[in-house]
């Protein structure tokens, strides 16, 4: 009985648990502002914007899982990064779309790795290098693009994105639940995961065990840039065209969903369940926010100050566990 | 005459540890009183209180005939005493005029007096002149110089406060000889001018040739006061034994075994030039007082920080350790007692804070929990640790528990060369018994086992031969009936048994 009760208790204060009752607390308000807002339809709409969300935020998720202030705002510019030169590879054709993918996952693969460097070796704050970075990408891809948008989604790729595959589901719901799958079984099943685990930790025990630390942290920002670069393809797949500023939107949510999914910001506790929950449940607000006709600023505030709200009750419920 | 200072009946009790019982001292105005005893005897504690760094739980403090109750180390010091920090107060980015004169600025009305700050800072450097080497001077920062040149900085602190009372607690350990010698002529010299000084050193060389006076600490309690004139090195080593521990029959490794360590002329940040020998099957204690260099042999053989000099041979090959890492993969394991900086994954399950050695010895790449963990339970509870599951937090075990899962965490690696620094710090009795034990068990299958404790008594008690450690060189090699305390503590302090 008592432990049933604990048991019950410890579930309801899990934050995968809060975020899939706030999700469906946030799809009951759209529904009453507005009738239809979950229907199948739109929720597989609300999924498909949660699963570019989420593939970002697993890169933000393992980057805070290593600790030492890990976080990556960096992804932004590598979104658009990604998108621009997808854009670019395919020119609006299909043939272009194993090359697309490989550039735009393989340059933002290796920013992340100079991210990682910088932070591991020359020890600068993250906070620092991946905000110095962002400028840079930024910059780049003015010069780059001469500032017009150039390049095109290919309709398959489009298609992927926007389209049913079977069962009224897009193929890419498919991908954000492999890569979900590979996410789960690296963190809990391989000794890389366990290291991000340790690092985040204790990296000084973690060292002492003989763990390579620098080369784990250096590749955990290598694959948080991969992550925004696929992410960038799948946002011109969503859009159809891209423009140089396209990513930032997503620098706040990727943290605020890996937040709400219950990622300790200091590392070394957390998991991706939790941060796919938090991408959906942050989608679904934006969802609601734009059915209240608030514009992209009022939601701005809205998303800092749920990520201030949630800071502040987290940091009160470890006070209270110790 | 009155005392410069005089503590009595001084108690301190930490939780439920008493770290003093019944601590005295009496230093009188303008002599150079020494304060020696082992390990864990009080003396640190005592030169806190009297500083007004620790509050004591009972006992008065009196300076020139008058009761004084110091809140803080500031109250201390305006009464006139002043404690040196072993490298501890100092700022790095600081400049060495702005470190002496942190938090005590000389002024001019409401400004800060830079100009009479660095006269005064040049002036005390000049102490040392000739022997402090080159590059340090007022303007110099402090992060740039080296140890000695900090150590002085320390010191010029200390002086600078022109006090009634000075605490030097190893003032000379990171002092080559030369430089040494004008600390002590300054202190003589100071002494000549009414100041008395405290001297907590571990070489009783410098104790016999400096000090007028000798207090001896033993477990909390003050045991003697004598003038050094009339006694002898024996009679103060005795006195900080107490009763003589002898070790009990041990068997000779030695005889017709090949070693499995050995260690030629190791040098690092904080050992010059150790030289050792183990063999499969032994224990062998490294004893000493804190900090002479046991720590950094075992972080030296297991690479979190590598010797500057030397070479490390194992099991008949040169090994080269550079890293923990190296270390590993040649079947080394350290233990740190230190557990929560250097072991403890906090948050993360007992299954996990064990795997994290064997993954990394065997290569892992892909981790079965279900494959993995009869084993792992197996060398938990070979253990006798008690746990509800290995899903549970580490931090839901009590200290020594989770120290066994630590070195449980090693043994999963089936360790041939099992490195224990200072492994039973804050465990209980019955966990310290478990602990021996299974290092024995390790031993009898063929490891070989090297453990730091700063408690003598266990090195006599588990060690199977001992070197005593005395400013990062290894002063005495004990074994058999020559592991007393009595030997140790001598070598302890500097004197060849």
């Amino acid at each position: 009985m008592n432990s049933n009760q604990s048991r019950i208790t410890a579930l309801i204060a899990d934050p995968l648990t809060i975020a899939i009752a706030a999700s469906v607390a946030l799809l009951l308000i759209g529904e009453i502002l507005s009738p239809g807002f979950a229907q199948g339809t739109q929720i597989v709409r609300l999924l498909t914007v949660a699963a570019i969300l989420g593939i970002v935020a697993a890169g933000q998720n393992i980057v805070i899982l290593g600790g030492r202030e890990g976080i990556d705002l960096s992804v932004g510019s590598l979104i658009s990064l990604g998108a621009v030169l997808a854009g670019n590879m395919m020119n609006g054709q299909n043939s272009g779309i194993p090359l697309a993918v490989i550039v735009a996952g393989g340059i933002p693969f290796l920013i992340g790795l100079i991210n990682g460097i910088g932070i591991t070796f020359v020890r600068i704050p993250p906070l620092v290098m991946t905000l110095g970075m962002t400028a840079v990408i930024q910059g780049g891809l003015v010069v780059y693009s001469q500032g017009v948008p150039s390049g095109a989604a290919a309709p398959l790729l489009s298609g992927f994105i926007n389209q049913p595959l079977v069962f009224g589901i897009p193929g890419i719901l498919f991908v954000w639940v492999a890569i979900a799958a590979i996410m789960l079984f690296v963190l809990r099943r391989t000794s890389f995961g366990f290291a991000i685990y340790a690092i985040g930790s204790n990296e000084r025990a973690a060292t002492l065990v003989g763990l390579p630390v620098q080369l784990i942290r250096t590749l955990i920002y290598g694959f948080s840039g991969l992550f925004a670069g696929l992410a960038g393809v799948c946002v011109i797949g969503y859009t159809g065209t891209s423009f140089i500023s396209v990513g930032d939107q997503y620098v706040l949510p990727s943290v605020i969903a890996v937040v709400i999914g219950g990622t300790s910001l200091a590392g070394g506790a957390g998991g991706y369940l939790g941060t796919m929950a938090g991408a959906v449940a942050l989608t679904i607000l934006q969802s609601v926010l734009i059915t209240l006709n608030l514009d992209v600023w009022a939601r701005q505030v809205i998303f800092g100050l749920t990520l201030l709200a949630l800071m502040l009750l987290y940091g009160r419920q470890k006070k209270l566990r110790v | 005459m009155t005392n410069a200072l005089e503590a009595v009946g001084i108690t301190k009790t930490f939780g439920a540890v008493r770290a003093l019982t019944d601590g005295r001292l009496t230093v009188a105005r303008g002599e150079i009183h020494a304060l020696l005893g082992a390990n864990g005897c009080g003396k640190s504690t005592l030169c806190k209180i009297v500083a007004g760094a620790v509050a004591p739980t009972g006992g008065t403090v009196r300076m020139a005939g008058a009761d004084v109750r110091f809140r803080s180390p500031r109250d201390a010091e305006r009464a006139g005493v002043a404690l040196f920090y072993q490298e501890l107060s100092l700022i790095p980015q600081l400049s060495v005029c702005e470190n002496i004169f942190l938090g005590r600025e000389l002024k001019n009305g409401p400004f800060a007096d830079r100009k009479a700050m660095k006269h005064r800072a040049n002036d005390l450097i000049a102490l040392f002149d000739g022997v402090c080497g080159t590059g340090l001077n007022a303007d110099a920062v402090v992060g740039d110089l080296p140890p000695d040149q900090r150590q002085i900085v320390e010191i010029l602190k200390v002086f600078a406060q022109d006090a009634k009372v000075m605490i030097m607690d190893e003032a000379t350990a990171a002092l080559d000889g030369r430089q040494s010698q004008r600390f002590f002529e300054i202190l003589k010299a100071k002494k000549a001018e009414g100041v008395s000084t405290i001297m907590i050193s571990h070489r009783l060389d410098e104790v016999f040739a400096v000090c007028d006076r000798i207090t001896v600490m033993r477990n909390g309690v003050t045991i003697t006061e004598m003038d050094t004139a009339s006694t002898t090195r024996e009679t103060v080593v005795h006195d900080m034994v107490g009763d003589v521990r002898a070790a009990a029959e041990k068997v000779d490794f030695i005889a017709g075994r090949a070693p499995s360590l050995t260690v030629e002329n190791a040098f690092s940040a904080s050992i010059r030039g150790v030289s050792l020998v183990a063999y499969p099957g032994e224990i062998l204690g490294l004893a000493g007082l804190q900090g002479q260099g046991q720590s950094a042999l075992l972080k030296g053989l297991f690479g979190s920080d590598p010797f500057t000099a030397g070479s490390i041979g194992f099991a008949n090959g040169a090994v080269q350790i550079r890293r923990p890492s190296d270390a590993v993969m040649n079947g080394f394991a350290y233990v740190s007692g230190d557990r929560g900086r250097d072991s403890a994954f906090q948050g993360r399950s007992i299954f996990e804070n064990i795997v994290a050695a064997l993954m990394v010895q065997k290569r892992l790449k892909i981790i079965w929990p279900s494959q993995l963990k009869p084993q792992v339970n197996k060398v938990a509870e070979d253990l006798k640790t008690k746990f509800a599951g290995l899903d549970m937090p580490i931090g839901t075990l009590s200290g020594g528990n989770q120290q066994k899962i630590f070195i449980a965490r090693w043994l999963a690696t089936a360790p041939k060369l099992l490195l224990l620094d200072d492994p039973t710090k804050g465990i209980d009795l019955g966990a310290k018994a478990d602990l021996f034990a299974l290092m024995r068990q390790q031993a009898d299958a063929g490891a070989t086992i090297i453990f730091y404790s700063s408690e003598d008594s266990e090195i006599i008690d588990y060690a199977d031969r001992v070197l005593v450690f005395n400013g990062g060189r290894i002063s005495a090699e004990l074994k058999g009936t020559d592991m007393t305390s009595v030997n140790i503590t001598r070598a302890a302090y500097g004197d060849a048994a």
